[in-house]
């Protein structure tokens, strides 16, 4: 008897030991999506492995999840089932959807904790950067890495057609001017990915050059598809194939589009400034960069993602999570994450430091994306952003097919894209007294 | 004679044909896995090979993430899940092809229903039920839905009732009790559909990624196809293709190799019905 209860005191001591490993230690799960390769998960592991070597109070567990869709999927189904991730890196724009449906926890607690305002915590990101960090006016994501649509150019094809290389087409006009000029053969002109996420993120690019807005920043239940902005900008896209023909007709992945440009298949090509590093590894001729080209004004929208908080987690795990959040977004590790991967880095201080300053006088076309950004907008945010967003690409899709003309085309989409924000506008904006 | 060597050519060289152009996809691979420097060079999708083969992209792969542990994390949900289901299979189609009892059928259209579910719809109620099974982040949860399988029982039953009675009848007679016709009579006689459903069960938790990737979180618990996707899911980047293409074959390497050295074996399964002689 006596051993017995022995025994088990024993087993309950081992058991709440093993519970609690080390005592002051507090173990968070942060999930991360590789938005552009493989080596990336590498770089990050090796940040988080940094981390929890410099310090004694955390333990962070990284575990790489998918794409942007398979976090989001992840992150949802793990909080549903009771295991909410702490700290997540999302795609910026998914904020609004994820506060929407009570997945994400407002930053603001933390802030007062460190005795701040989301003011003088935002003083040091990009102001292009404040629209997509909150929502309803408070602190949901601190940026990571963000980007920009831009417009990369074979410098050999422009010279072999006449085209001044240091004088890229500044407009619309312009564009489809040297468009022509550059099309031979089975070389085109121009070409842009046509698959999800970054089709709607480019038309937003030709929106907003177009004078529009996309989506209402303000707020979540309202698109503009069927306005003069984007119906311009559907007919662009639509003339480039079939009028210009200097696009090839359907739709080609970002993957293929970078492919035509390295094979030098494509002259002029738009992409993320995300993939700068990539470009700049293996384009084998020289190329160069220039901003988006606009038809009304200069604008572009801002990509890339954010580190989020999950709901349901204990205030200890919060607190862990946030210090770690912290210190994923110092300076200096936003810095060196920029300069491994193309993205720009959301502080403007990283850019301050002598290791940036140099690199960006070893990279010139780092410089055009970061001249770029005083002209970006917030990325379109929704509730259901991506149904929403889905409901342009797959008509734009088909009018890359040639199924479909634009004006068809954009009103199709703001009709589907009406009924999937109804719900939430039934209990906002239709809702009346 | 003569008349029926001609179709024959003629349909030998469009079998080769088709075969051809059912198997570039994977001569693509592995060309290009071996191809200097694919990122972007014009030649990126030729089916040409490369006069100067490296395995810089294998190493690129293999660099990328722990392989060894993913191919043994596979293994082991693989071989587990098909252990348990051998077991349950077999006696699930046991009872709805030979035991008598109210409401058999019914029970068994129910259980068939279970085919047209989409998994993905079931994600977040079993991941509650894994997480309340404490599975969470464990190789266990990976298998825990799969151990039962209704295709597996309709094929077991399917397999038991086309075998006679008279068997077991024989077996009953001589006085062995029930697990011991299952045994000893009707499963050895089963085994082809059983083989039938390993590779089934097989390639399809080998391949499987969405599941595995909502309940493993910790890198060490990772299985080969979330390995696979740091290099296939980029968003905003371009393609490696040279890497993309050695990452693909690492993946699938077993296997090919597994069903080439048991081809025979396999086919004779699918073909193989009923009890022989």
């Amino acid at each position: 008897m006596r051993i017995g209860r022995l025994g088990l005191g024993a087993l309950a001591l081992s058991l709440a030991s093993a519970a609690f490993p080390a005592w002051s230690q507090t173990k968070i799960d942060f999930f991360f999506p590789v938005p552009v390769e493989g080596k990336l998960a590498r770089e990050m592991t090796r940040l988080v492995k940094l981390y929890n070597e410099s310090q004694k109070e955390v333990e962070v567990v990284a575990s790489y999840t998918g794409s942007y869709d398979d976090t989001k999927l992840k992150a949802q189904a793990a909080a549903k089932a009771g295991k909410p991730p702490s700290v997540v890196l999302m795609s910026a724009n998914f904020n609004v959807d994820l506060k929407l449906s009570g997945d994400i926890i407002s930053l603001e607690p933390m802030l007062k904790a460190d005795e701040t305002t989301r003011e003088d915590f935002l003083k040091d990101f990009w102001p292009a950067l404040h629209a997509n960090a909150t929502v309803d006016g408070e602190l949901y994501g601190v940026p990571f890495h963000n980007s920009t649509p831009l417009l990369y150019y074979n410098v050999e094809h422009f010279k072999e057609a006449g085209l001044d290389p240091s004088k890229p087409p500044r407009t619309w006009a312009e564009m489809v001017d040297a468009a022509k000029k550059l099309t031979k053969g089975d070389r085109s002109g121009f070409m842009m990915p046509a698959g999800y996420d970054y089709l709607g993120w480019l038309m937003e690019a030709l929106s907003l050059s177009n004078g529009g807005r996309y989506f209402n920043e303000d707020y979540g239940g309202e698109v503009y598809y069927d306005q003069p902005s984007m119906l311009g900008a559907a007919r662009f896209v639509e003339d480039l194939i079939f009028k210009h023909k200097v696009m090839p007709q359907g739709v080609t992945e970002a993957g293929g589009v970078s492919t035509a440009f390295f094979a030098g298949k494509a002259s002029m090509v738009l992409l993320s400034t995300g993939s700068l590093s990539f470009i700049r590894e293996n384009m084998k001729t020289p190329y160069d960069v220039a901003f988006v080209p606009k038809n009304v004004r200069n604008a572009v929208p801002i990509g890339g993602a954010s580190l989020v908080m999950f709901a349901g987690q204990n205030e200890e795990s919060r607190k862990a999570g946030w210090k770690f959040i912290k210190w994923l977004s110092s300076t200096d590790t936003l810095g060196g994450w920029s300069r491994f991967t193309g993205y720009f880095a959301p502080r403007k201080s990283a850019y301050d430091k002598p290791e940036m300053k140099e690199f960006i006088a070893k990279n010139p076309d780092a410089k055009v994306a970061l001249d770029q950004l005083p002209y970006a907008k917030p990325w379109f945010a929704t509730y259901q952003t991506v149904a929403v967003r889905k409901a342009l690409e797959d008509e734009i899709q088909a009018l890359m097919n040639g199924k479909k003309k634009a004006a068809e085309a954009v009103k199709d989409a703001q009709k589907k894209a009406d009924e999937l924000m109804r719900p939430y506008a039934e209990t906002t904006s239709l809702k009346l007294p | 004679m003569r008349r029926k060597h001609l179709p024959a050519a003629l349909l030998a060289a469009l079998l080769s044909a088709v075969a051809f152009l059912w198997a570039s996809p994977f001569l693509w691979t592995l060309i290009a896995s071996f191809r200097p420097e694919s990122a972007g060079s014009a030649g990126m999708a030729s089916l040409w090979p490369d006069f100067a083969p490296t395995l810089l992209n294998f190493r690129n792969a293999l660099d990328s993430g722990s392989f060894g542990l993913y191919y043994a994390n596979t293994l082991i949900v693989v071989v587990g899940v098909l252990a348990v289901q051998c077991v349950t299979v077999s006696l699930a189609g046991y009872a709805f092809a030979r035991l008598r009892f109210p409401g058999r059928d019914v029970l068994f259209y129910a259980f068939l229903l279970q085919l047209m579910l989409v998994p993905p719809a079931l994600i977040v109620p079993n991941l509650s039920t894994v997480v309340d099974l404490h599975l969470y982040d464990t190789l266990p949860g990976v298998m825990a839905p799969y151990f039962a399988s209704a295709f597996g029982t309709f094929l077991m039953r399917q397999t038991f009732l086309a075998l006679p009675r008279d068997f077991e009848e024989a077996a009953a007679i001589d006085g062995a009790p029930w697990w011991a016709i299952v045994w000893y009579v009707l499963l050895p006689m089963a085994k082809p559909g059983l083989i039938a459903f390993a590779i089934v069960s097989v390639t399809a938790h080998w391949n499987e990624f969405l599941w595995p990737l909502m309940v493993i979180s910790s890198p060490d618990n990772q299985t080969l196809t979330i390995g696979l996707a740091a290099f296939t899911r980029g968003a905003e980047g371009g393609k490696e293709w040279g890497v993309l293409a050695a990452g693909t074959l690492l993946v699938m390497a077993p296997l090919a190799v597994a069903f080439v050295a048991f081809q025979r074996r396999f086919v004779d399964s699918f073909v193989f019905s009923g009890v022989k002689g």
